[in-house]
């Protein structure tokens, strides 16, 4: 291992020369003039949960600032008397006046307004962040939003509200697997307590891990990702768990079409220390032995999560965080079993260095395994597993310099352990001998520096940088392939040895230029480099994830996005609006050869091919978030193009998830405080897909003969869900709230192709006719929903 | 390396476990248009061990809708050579090439078939293909097994007995019940490498199913069941392979995108001329 220090040195010389400028080009400001702090923590005064990116606004200077993921804010102002604005979007806002002359702390605690029913309540100063912020192509969901949208089967699902919004698709039909922008799903880096999620799909892609009642916080960045993220192209979904009641023991669930769910929180010592469990479980297998069919009435078929979180405040400046998740799929029938799920595990401290100097170290573990195996007892019983894991360690430091500057830098370093198979048979009868690939390691390190700064009333910017490297550590064997891609020869390294090292600036700037009090324009340009990539190309996704590391073969997958955009507000904030235009160029993406094998493949790298790929795009949106009805309209338009040599002949051919035109329409309509309408409806063009251009006979078997990739398309989706639902009177004594709702998936019953088949007639074996396989005629589900 | 069948059937299983529960899958017949690529020369064959008249076909791609057998390509001109010897085929039937009723295939050899079109396909009229016959397996003996809980009405499930040895092979199993090949299309041939068992006893490994609910595939007692053993090349099993997922059910789930299958013809051919050794075992059914 001493052979990593010298990398190590660099990079932290590298932080220091990047961080000294930027903070020097400030300090005189900052610290010349006289200037106090106000800092705190702004909660939920029913449950004390911190609440997240919610505003602090000084009137006399017509300034602001956010709270960070933690609740927590600093602004330095000069003496003074101040009157300060606390406000988060679905509470009523709170004013302080404050006399500063000294560092105060200020904790905010804000109560819910109960429905959105009545129209905007605080005029003038409503949040209006969207249009301030030097940040563009970020959405933020609530969970109140998300619980409201329809859902497949009932169940309330974060994955698939997000895939409603502009520049977002669904891989398939159902799935939760979702391309932004052009890219791949495994593109997007999917954080939850900010441990990654591998695999954030149960039963193959049509339910994702996320349990709502335990989430509190859904961010996604389609582009201008933040300098401190980074290891994936195209988007980053950053999920926040509950941190769990602080003031009584409280509870919330669910009791669906296919599954329950329960989630228990409160206070362990009041004010200092809370508790959450959250757990779900899907109980179709319950009904399997009333199926017809005996095959399937032997078929176990489940899926559960549980998440867990503790914190606790040791003082004002430190508080400790500790969170998991874990999840299980599991299918077995008498020939075969079938398991798979996600882990992951945080532990966080918060410390205020100063009050200016807001700080966060993060311990990660995150895996995600699955095994394959048949029932012992036979000569061809066996085990098929493969894991994939890493352990991070983080750093990220926020120095609230004044109110025009707010620097951000920090490090990581992660270890990846790839565990691409092992099969072995098990049992005295199996013949099986094990056939396992090598296990294999790498670190990739991250260091960023970045800072929003307001130049002036107009003009507020956000630079930054990030540096990272990703490094190959042995044990480990490296095959050489010659210009066909074939195996040559390979070599082994020992224990700690580097065997290769990449490294890459990711610049990310940010402008948001204020044309009006209710309109800007904001631009961005971010550079994004991908280490770790999947080797999955069937379209849907299959749980059968494997993921491998950047190697001597594999160069890092690389994307320079600029985007620009206008946004303006109507109607004093209640409807905003925005226009954004966006180009994304990427290197060395990878695709995979004609038929290619990737699993249980020793020369897996020897089945890619890499290449450029280009995506460009107009996304329109239209977001009303109160009154009695609400919701949103996007629309976007895009394309997304690879050129990959060996692929479709070396031709430029469109992305799998290219599909033109999307719109998507969510709407709510609140009758009265009990009673909410919602419906969405979702148009996009046609997947693209490759149909044959002629048929060979070989073998007594028809063979499609195809030319061009992706040249044809599915006909156009559409679908249009509705929900109702109904809360149980409110009675002011009875803490125990009940819901119920009622769903119908794809209403009109539209029968959108999942796939379309080309088949021999089983009368006329030698016609053939287009088949096409719809997963979903019209679904509706039953839900009641409580909480107490 | 290839994944081996037992893998193919492992996800097949996933994906009918969760969809038949699921999810109310429908399937219709829809109305798609498609453009006819250009013409492309067909070449199938087969050299084995056995003493027969070996044939060597030869078709045209059609469009895909084309619902007539293919066309068969007549008076080319086909020749065979096993590296000592050449012959030219004799066109028994319009497309169809047949080497001499006396003609065995011998291991060890590479044999290369060279094809002169009468009028050139897509512009070309000249098209080759090689293939190394590997020296035979015979196995020690097959078992029938019967399985009452697989599938609707039971399968059969042969079993074979052999020695693998140390090198990767490649194998190839067609049954036959009563003399009558069961597995007559190339999607229902069993092919596998030995990457679970390589070098050991194969102690029943099933290289034969027989789905008692379909009637030409229904066993009595006293039925002669047996098996057509082969050692394949790679290209070969590649081929196959390929043909099988290409011909195949695709899902969005499991399946990669849809490419053509590579054969080992020259020219932009479609299809494969394959060598291989054949040995039978044989075994009878006894009552259950």
């Amino acid at each position: 291992m001493n052979e990593m220090k010298p990398q190590l040195l660099l990079i932290l010389l590298f932080l220091l020369t990047i961080a000294r400028p930027v903070m020097a080009g400030i300090t005189p400001e900052d610290t010349g003039g006289k200037r106090f702090t106000i800092s705190g923590h702004m909660k939920d005064k029913k449950t004390g949960e911190e609440l997240i990116g919610a505003t602090i606004y000084i009137r006399e200077i017509k300034t602001g600032t956010t709270t960070n993921v933690y609740g927590f804010y600093s602004i330095s102002l000069i003496p003074g008397k101040y009157s300060i604005l606390y406000s988060y979007i679905g509470y009523t806002s709170v004013e302080e006046t404050l006399e500063l002359k000294e560092n105060s702390t200020v904790n905010i605690e804000l109560v819910t307004r109960e429905t959105q029913l009545r129209e905007v309540v605080i005029t003038g100063e409503r949040p209006d962040e969207n249009i301030r912020k030097p940040e563009m192509s970020v959405v933020k969901m609530d969970i109140k939003t998300i619980n409201r949208i329809p859902a497949l089967m009932g169940e309330v699902d974060i994955i698939k509200a997000i895939q409603l919004l502009p520049g977002v698709q669904s891989t398939s039909e159902g799935s939760s697997g979702f391309s932004v922008r052009g890219g791949g799903p495994d593109q997007n880096l999917i954080l939850l307590d900010e441990a990654i999620v591998y695999n954030a799909s149960h039963l193959l892609g049509f339910f994702s891990v996320f349990n709502n009642d335990a989430i509190k916080d859904v961010v996604l960045y389609k582009g201008d990702i933040p300098a401190s993220s980074g290891g994936r192209l195209s988007s980053l979904l950053d999920i926040r768990m509950k941190d769990g009641n602080q003031k009584t023991l409280s509870g919330a669930g669910g009791i669906g079409t296919i599954s329950s769910r329960l989630t228990l929180e409160g206070p362990i010592i009041a004010d200092r220390t809370s508790f959450l469990v959250a757990g779900r479980r899907t109980y179709v297998d319950i009904f399997l032995p009333f199926a017809k069919n005996k095959d399937i009435r032997d078929n176990v078929l489940y899926f559960y999560d549980f998440n867990g979180k503790l914190n606790h405040r040791i003082n004002d400046r430190n508080r400790i965080f500790l969170s998991g998740y874990f999840g299980r799929d599991v299918f077995a029938n008498d020939f075969a079993r079938m398991s798979l799920g996600n882990q992951t595990g945080t532990f966080r401290w918060n410390h205020l260095f100063s009050q200016k100097l807001f700080s966060n170290f993060t311990l990660i573990q995150s895996a995600y395994d699955y095994e394959l195996g048949t029932p012992e007892g036979n000569a061809s019983s066996f085990i098929w597993k493969s894991k994939m894991q890493n352990q991070s360690l983080k750093g990220d430091f926020t120095w609230y310099g004044g109110p025009n500057n707010t620097i951000r830098f920090g490090t990581s370093v992660t270890r990846h352990t790839f565990d691409p198979g092992n099969a072995k048979g098990t049992g005295s009868e199996s013949l099986f001998t094990e056939y396992k690939l090598p296990r294999n390691y790498a670190l990739e390190y991250g260091v960023y520096v970045s800072n929003e700064q307001k130049v002036s009333e107009k003009i507020l910017i956000k630079y930054g940088v990030r540096f990272s490297a990703f490094q190959n550590i042995g044990p480990g064997t490296i095959y050489n392939y010659d210009e066909y891609y074939n195996v040559t020869d390979s070599v082994v390294y020992s224990s700690g040895t580097i065997i290769n090292t990449y490294h890459a600036f990711e610049p990310r700037l940010g402008l948001n230029y204020m044309l009006t009090n209710t309109a800007s324009i904001k631009a961005s340009y971010s550079r994004t480099v991908q280490y770790v990539h999947l080797a999955q190309n069937s379209t849907a996704g299959t749980p059968l994830d494997l993921w491998f590391p950047s190697s001597p073969n594999v160069k890092p997958q690389k994307a320079d996005q600029f985007a620009i955009g206008y946004f303006k507000n109507l109607k004093d904030n209640s409807i905003e609006t925005s226009v954004e235009v966006y180009y994304k160029n990427m290197w060395d993406i990878i695709d995979f050869k004609d038929n290619a094998e990737l699993l249980l493949n020793a020369e897996l790298e020897g089945e890619l091919r890499t290449g450029r790929g280009h995506a460009y795009g107009l996304e329109l949106m239209a977001r009303k978030n109160s009154g009695k009805l609400n919701g949103w309209i996007s629309y976007t338009l895009s394309a997304s193009r690879r050129k990959i040599e060996d692929i479709n002949n070396g031709n430029s051919y469109r992305a799998p998830y290219e599909k033109p035109h999307n719109i998507a329409i969510v709407l709510n309509y609140e009758f009265n405080e009990r009673a909410v309408l919602s419906a969405n409806w979702v148009y996009s063009t046609g997947a693209p897909v490759t149909f044959p251009t002629g048929r060979a006979v070989i073998g007594n078997v028809i063979v499609p003969i195809y030319s061009d990739r992706n040249a044809y398309r599915l006909p156009d989706y559409h679908r249009l869900d509705l929900s109702f639902s109904i809360k149980g009177k409110n009675k002011k004594e009875r803490k125990w709230q009940g819901e119920w709702n009622f769903s119908v998936y794809n209403a009109y019953g539209r029968k959108n192709a999942w796939t379309i088949n080309f088949v021999q007639d089983p009368s006329n074996p030698g016609q053939t006719y287009a088949e096409k396989t719809y997963l979903f005629s019209i679904i509706p589900a039953i839900t009641y929903n409580f909480k107490f | 390396m290839k994944t081996s069948y037992i893998f193919k059937n492992l996800k097949a299983f996933a994906f009918l476990v969760a969809l038949s529960a699921f999810v109310s899958s429908c399937t219709e017949k829809i109305d798609i248009k498609l453009d006819e690529g250009y013409t492309r020369l067909i070449v199938e064959g087969t050299i084995t061990t056995d003493t027969t008249a070996h044939t060597i076909s030869l078709s045209h791609t059609t469009s895909y809708y084309y619902s007539e057998p293919a066309p068969g390509v007549t008076g080319a001109t086909v020749t065979l050579s096993d590296g000592e010897a050449e012959i030219t085929l004799a066109e028994t039937e319009p497309g169809i090439y047949q080497t001499p009723a006396d003609y065995y295939g011998i291991p060890g050899r590479t044999y290369r078939l060279n094809i002169i079109l009468d009028s050139p396909i897509s512009g070309e009229d000249t098209y080759t293909a090689s293939s190394y016959m590997f020296p035979g397996v015979k196995l020690d003996s097959i078992k029938a097994a019967y399985h009452d809980d697989w599938g609707e009405e039971g399968f059969y499930e042969l079993q074979c007995y052999v020695l693998d040895p140390p090198s990767t092979d490649f194998y190839q199993f067609k049954t036959y019940k009563n003399g009558v090949l069961i597995t007559d299309t190339l999607s229902k041939v069993l092919i596998t490498d030995d990457r679970f068992y390589n070098g050991n006893y194969t102690n029943g490994i099933g290289i034969g199913f027989l789905d008692q609910s379909k009637p030409k595939e229904k066993v009595a007692t006293n039925d002669r069941l047996s098996v057509q053993t082969s050692r394949i090349t790679e290209e070969y099993f590649n081929f196959v392979t390929e043909l099988q997922i290409q011909s195949g059910y695709q899902t969005p789930l499991f399946s990669g995108p849809p490419a053509n299958i590579k054969g080992n013809i020259s020219n932009g051919a479609v299809g494969f001329f394959a060598a291989y050794p054949v040995s039978y075992a044989h075994t009878l059914v006894s009552e259950n």
